[in-house]
């Protein structure tokens, strides 16, 4: 553990006891002058996964963060339910384990309207992937594994401490103006990640243009613990008589903690709706009389905003500082680690030589449309959450009423769809495909049993092809892809077996995946040359001509 | 969207909505409408029907829609 001690939070409950992590003098400060290859800028989920994922592929990177501690201060839950997608993303970085040990794996849902379960849904069902389909765990327990994780990769330099306060693009570089504990210092890099959330110094230095919208729902979360014993789900109620006909939520995280979250009328004050005695009353009308430990109370409401462009020069943006959503569906942090995933190996394939440039420029061509996409979401789900007309309200009444009788209606109602990877698709990149592909388990070559995202480790950024009995053997350059043969022997390929590898492809077909575990091409029966064209172009070599 | 004749009995549905809005207040008739109007789109199951039929019966009543 590289942290120095633990430190409670601020906050108006017991609380949570946050790490914290040593202030060192930069080399700069030093005198020594350094150009590194990545600054990340923000310690948090989205910047703490890209650092990883960049030093996993054996790409340097320095972390700058303003804190010494995991977690924003006070508000130190954050987000708590961490989708399929990010739970491969996190086992392909070696922190899957801590996640799942400390946290709520869970797969059933439930939506109802005051006593009525309207449905239940098991997202366990039909998943081929080896990671369960949510696992809910503290936001800050990820940042910590993830500094933990950073730690051990001699590739990453975290430094905390570190503010960022002015920013200057030059040709073949970026420099950074930081401050420290021991005075300011300009740090030199190649490329740099903003992944400093929504108050982002450098997105406004730079001016960068965005698209804001502040909403009037008000939310007020409760994180408790209490005697009562509740199944580890996800309930949603649409409506709820015992907080006034409005929306609430209760999942469950660890240390046996619950997140409560409860809609507020519109514009509701957050001093109001956060006092101690009406937090109080509002827990005990949702879970009766019973012994109750408030560990956080945090009243919000929540925007809208969008970058114009997720690039600005050498600097990418990522996480929150790009997107913000509403949390409904659980798509703000999630789509934050996909983002990092993204640069990442982007970033990877372009420093070892593997890409042009130009496949830079897919960053925000692909993670813009997803934050599009979830803004979307969100925001559907929000119109159907908080009516914004008489109308409104009385035609969701005859949804919550259909719902209660028939299927069809219970598709229309709508308290979050949760995070799924977004489908590349319409990308410059993709030939035929852009689904991410589920972390099926399989034995592999040796014997030894794994999963895919086992052969996607290693330095930079590789490329994975699998090819289904029928198949030629494609002849590639093997610092670009690994080839192998699925359940059938095919001219000398190394073979995965595994029941759900069947379930990815048929006879025939050739699979190109990417390094971040999304289909670039589903090809059947393909020329070499073939294979080669869908892989040049998911390096964006299509994009540089 | 077809807008050629299609109800087999013109004259009999008129009658029946009339008949089940009998007594009604405002609120409820909305109400039954409201109902009616979902119960009937996934009968339908055409999202371009559907979106046909939403984009008409606007245009007929207020003009185009803010986007």
């Amino acid at each position: 553990m590289s942290q120095e001690g633990l430190r409670p939070a601020e906050t108006t409950g017991s609380g949570y006891a946050l790490p914290v992590f040593p202030y060192r003098r930069p080399a700069e400060l030093a005198g020594e002058r350094r150009r590194h290859k990545v600054a990340v800028v923000g310690g948090g989920l989205a910047g703490l996964t890209v650092a990883c994922d960049l030093a996993g592929r054996g790409i340097p990177v320095v972390l700058l963060d303003e804190d010494d501690t995991v977690g924003v201060r006070g508000a130190s839950s954050r987000g708590i339910v961490y989708a399929q997608k990010t739970l491969e993303i996190f086992d392909r970085l070696g922190i899957y384990r801590r996640i799942a040990e400390k946290g709520v794996t869970w797969s059933v849902g439930k939506v109802l309207a005051d006593d009525d379960v309207l449905y239940s849904f098991d997202a366990a069902q039909g998943s081929l992937s080896k990671a369960p389909p949510f696992i809910n765990l503290q936001q800050f327990y990820i940042e910590w594994y993830l500094v933990d994780r950073l730690a051990e990769l001699p590739r990453a330099e975290l430094r905390w401490r570190n503010r960022v306060t002015g920013i200057t693009q030059r040709e073949d570089h970026v420099a950074l103006a930081v401050e420290t504990p021991d005075g300011p210092y300009t740090l030199e890099a190649e490329w740099v990640i903003d992944a400093s959330g929504l108050a982002s110094l450098i997105r406004g230095a730079l001016g960068a243009k965005m698209a804001a919208e502040q909403g009037e729902d008000r939310w007020c979360i409760s994180d408790v613990r209490f005697k009562t014993s509740l199944p580890a789900e996800r309930w949603t109620w649409a409506k709820a008589d015992f907080n006034d006909g409005r929306a609430v939520w209760q999942h469950p995280m660890a240390d046996g903690v619950w997140r409560l979250d409860y809609q507020m009328g519109p514009n509701a004050d957050p001093k109001t709706i956060a006092d101690p005695e009406t937090v109080r009353d509002r827990l005990r009308r949702h879970l009766g009389e019973t012994e109750i430990e408030i560990v956080w109370v945090g009243p919000y409401g929540y925007r809208t905003q969008l970058m114009d462009s997720f690039r600005l020069g050498r600097v990418f943006f990522a996480g929150d500082v790009a997107h913000v959503m509403n949390p409904f569906g659980a798509r703000g942090g999630n789509s934050g680690v996909q983002d990092a995933e993204n640069i990442a190996w982007k970033l990877a394939a372009v420093l070892t030589g593997a890409a042009p440039e130009a496949l830079l420029d897919s960053y925000d061509e692909e993670r813009r449309a997803a934050g599009a996409h979830n803004i979307h979401v969100t925001t559907r789900t929000i119109r159907f959450l908080a009516p914004r007309s008489p109308f409104e309200h009385r035609l969701r009444d005859a949804v919550l009423d259909l719902a209660r009788r028939y299927d069809f209606g219970r598709t229309l109602v709508n308290t979050g769809r949760l995070s799924v990877a977004f489908d590349y698709a319409g990308s410059s990149l993709t030939s035929n495909g852009g689904t991410a592909v589920p972390n099926v388990p399989l034995t592999l070559p040796d014997g030894s049993t794994g999963t895919l995202s086992d052969l996607l480790r290693g330095d930079g950024a590789i490329f994975l092809v699998l090819c289904f009995a029928g198949a030629a053997p494609p002849a590639l350059p093997e610092r670009v892809a690994r080839v192998f043969a699925c359940n059938a022997a095919i001219g000398g390929l190394p073979v995965l077996r595994g029941a759900a590898l069947d379930r990815l492809g048929g006879t025939g077909e050739v699979l190109v995946i990417r390094p971040d575990q999304h289909l670039a091409a589903r090809l059947v029966r393909p020329p070499g040359a073939a294979v080669q064209a869908a892989i040049d172009k998911a390096l964006g070599k299509e994009r540089a001509r | 969207m077809r807008t050629d004749a299609y109800i087999p009995d013109a004259d009999g549905f008129y009658e029946a909505i009339i008949a089940a809005n009998e007594g009604l207040t405002e609120g409820e008739s909305e109400a039954f409408l409201l109902r009616f109007a979902l119960l009937l789109a996934n009968q339908i199951g055409d999202q371009q029907v559907l979106l046909d039929a939403i984009r008409t019966a606007r245009e007929m009543v207020a003009g185009t829609p803010r986007s």
